[in-house]
């Protein structure tokens, strides 16, 4: 008995001290990551800053992602933050993260010394994390993250295959592609793979032809429901699908194929031509590192309106808006995303810099994604998004098309239904 | 002739029966067999190389997975919150389910339905309030910490099946050791335990089991990697777009011999523990 007296009182004990005390400034910033495969070289980085600097940075990795997650979230509740961590979620999460004080403004060290540290980021990257004056999220205008990376989504071609079938050049336009497609089912290659059982895959690539077909301007006035998806510009959208089905474009299974698997078809030279992004060159390097392969936008079907590709920031990260050692995470975090260690960052994780100088030193294969971000856009930095439950209306309807369930035509009709049905419940 | 059909039918019914748990234990096996086959492979070999034994054999993954997983620190956390974990549940449920179960005071039901209502409660629902409660008790990035989260997380279970074995023991016998002089503690260490020994295998068996897997709860809880448990050392292997599968399926061997090895001690009380059937 007199043992669990002593139990009782010392946990007593233990809630009283339970008040924390605030953190106090210190030469150590702390740094919380997902990262497994960049984890190595982030710790070199985080030595060769210390000596530089006498800052010591203690990089610790919590992955996978939802892991991490549940980690930052339940932090965030409890007030114990690290100095710069990542918030992996929606725009709208990331917004109350700011409102609730967790995340630093980091326009004015941005634009610091005539914006040298701005400028030289991608700025698709930057607007990624960044909120606009009158944003929809009530955040203070401003930009909130740095972006380690980039990525963008892209159409590769199997340089070794395409010779096979006598193609000399990738294709340039969509004819030239549908044409190149039936050259290699000629000698008995497949043409085409994606992960398009992964809907936000298939998405990319419907929006990729949507920009292209009908311009911006004509997809937000469908968003805001001042034009019908049956319009007819829609439906070229998705009569491209039925094209593609109709002359066997597709890999078997390609809408119930998740992108892992897809990725290990197009690595294995099992189809000449994949949708794909960039951290594939990571993918494929692991799996077939003789692989001989080529980086292009999806050919465009009209010239109407220039066609876009989906690219953004990759990984970024925050600093702690309660940190005490706000302005050593910021030094850090400027150091992390200068040439240099940009170089370092590519070279030994096969990722897109996100700082436009690395380019010059990283592989071609790279640069080659690189020159996409130009035309990039992405749904993150759209003034509006269309409703989940429409999007995954328009999803499921093109992968209706694909196995020849339904027709182009049926897809725009419920499309519209799903539309119509959530502006009267009110919640377009 | 009646006795030769009633040979054939029993042959054929002991065929059949036998044809359907080999092809159970088949699909069993298979996934273990084929974590140990591409634990011989390289990354080049993985996807490409489809024969049921490998035609050229790495034995190097190995040791990578040994070294650049980290086993050595891991390995050894992982024994030691296991033992703890599972020791402390074994003792705390197994003196909960006897109060439970044998002794009177106000309340008593309602606190074992509250016990057994926190099994409904997902852990990831909990992950929020553990965090802060640890954090708050300055018990977060502690082994003491996590062992005690994760005891929590195993006694509904094991109270809700020491209960059902303690109910089931004759009350003659509890009554015979306490005209030998036992107490209410020694009753339950002398009486009570040994008469539960499968309820204690099975609970051993899904607790080890448990833990020896578990991450996520070590990732919230735990921001020291010298602390994580073995299966963080896994997690290195796989990138948020890339696996290094070989290397995997290695380190994934290596983590399974142990808790297959406390299986096959702990076996024989299995069924014996699952039916609520007691030692007689």
């Amino acid at each position: 008995m007199r043992n669990l007296g002593i139990i009782c009182f010392s946990l007593i004990l233990i809630v009283l001290a339970g008040c924390s005390q605030p953190p106090k400034p210190s030469n150590k910033i702390i740094l919380w990551h997902w990262m497994t495969d960049r984890n190595d070289t982030f710790q070199k980085l985080a030595q060769e800053y210390q000596q530089q600097t006498g800052v010591e940075v203690n990089i610790q990795l919590f992955a996978p992602s939802d892991a991490y997650s549940q980690k930052v979230i339940a932090a965030a509740q409890a007030n114990v933050l690290p100095d710069i961590y990542g918030v992996l979620d929606k725009k709208s999460i990331v917004a109350d993260f700011i409102k609730a004080g967790l995340v630093t403004d980091l326009t004015g060290a941005m634009d610091a010394d005539g914006g040298q540290w701005k400028n030289s980021l991608f700025d698709k990257a930057l607007a990624d994390k960044s909120f606009e004056a009158g944003n929809i999220y009530g955040v203070t205008p401003g930009i909130y993250g740095v972006p380690i990376d980039v990525t963008n989504e892209q159409m590769l071609y199997n340089k070794r295959l395409l010779a096979k079938a006598g193609i000399k050049t990738p294709p340039q336009t969509f004819d030239e592609f549908v044409r190149d497609a039936q050259a290699l089912k000629r000698v008995g290659i497949t043409p085409f793979v994606s992960g398009w059982g992964e809907l936000w895959l298939l998405d990319c690539f419907a929006s990729n032809y949507a920009f292209n077909i009908m311009g911006e301007d004509k997809i937000f006035a469908t968003f805001r429901g001042q034009v019908k998806y049956t319009d007819p510009d829609w439906i070229k959208v998705f009569s491209i699908f039925a094209q593609l089905r109709d002359k066997g474009v597709f890999i078997d299974g390609i809408v119930t194929k998740g992108n892992k698997y897809a990725e290990q078809d197009f690595a294995l030279e099992r189809a000449a031509f994949a949708f794909n992004g960039s951290w594939c060159v990571n993918v494929y390097h692991d799996m077939n590192p003789n692989l001989d392969y080529g980086v292009i936008p999806p050919p465009p079907i009209s010239t109407a309106y220039p066609l876009k590709i989906w690219g953004s920031a990759g990984s970024s990260f925050v600093v702690n808006g309660q940190s005490p050692n706000k302005d050593k995470a910021i030094a850090f975090l400027k150091w992390l995303t200068a040439q240099d260690q940009q170089v370092v960052l590519a070279r030994e994780t096969n990722n897109l810099p996100s700082n436009k100088q690395a380019l010059v030193d990283v592989s071609p294969i790279l640069k080659d994604f690189a020159k996409g971000m130009d035309q990039s856009t992405h749904p993150n930095i759209w003034p509006l998004n269309e409703d989940p439950s429409v999007s995954e209306a328009f999803d499921k309807g093109i992968q209706d098309i694909i196995i020849g369930d339904k027709t182009p035509l049926q897809v725009a009709q419920e499309v519209q239904q799903a539309k119509d049905l959530q502006r009267s419940r009110g919640s377009i | 002739m009646k006795a030769n059909r009633y040979i054939f039918w029993g042959m054929a019914k002991s065929t059949f029966i036998h044809i359907f748990l080999m092809s159970v234990a088949l699909t069993c096996l298979f996934p273990i067999f084929w974590m140990v086959r591409c634990a011989f492979m390289t990354n080049d070999t993985v996807f490409v190389d489809q024969s049921i034994i490998p035609h050229h054999l790495n034995f190097g993954n190995f040791a990578l997975a040994w070294t650049k997983g980290n086993f050595a620190v891991y390995f050894v956390n992982s024994v030691i919150y296991t033992v703890c974990v599972v020791t402390g549940i074994v003792l705390i449920s197994s003196l909960a389910a006897y109060s439970f179960s044998r002794l009177k005071f106000p309340g008593k039901n309602i606190i074992f339905y509250l016990f057994v209502a926190a099994m409904m409660i997902p852990l990831p629902g909990s992950f929020v309030a553990l965090f802060v409660l640890m954090t708050k008790l300055h018990l977060i990035n502690t082994r003491f910490g996590y062992i005690l989260c994760m005891i929590n997380v195993g006694l509904s279970m094991s109270i809700l099946l020491f209960k059902t074995f303690f109910d089931k023991m004759p009350h003659e016998l509890e009554d015979a050791a306490r005209i030998d002089g036992c107490g209410k503690i020694g009753i339950w260490w002398n009486m009570a335990m040994p008469f539960a020994r499968p309820a204690i295998a099975v609970i051993v068996i899904f607790n080890s089991l448990n833990v020896w897997n578990e991450y996520i709860l070590a990732t919230l809880l735990l921001g020291d990697s010298q602390l994580m448990p073995l299966q963080r050392g896994l997690v290195v292997f796989q990138g948020a777009n890339s696996t290094d599968y070989p290397v995997l399926m290695a380190g994934l061997t290596m983590a399974a011999v142990p808790i297959i090895i406390v299986y096959l001690f702990m076996q024989k009380h299995i069924v014996k523990g699952l039916s609520g059937e007691v030692i007689g």
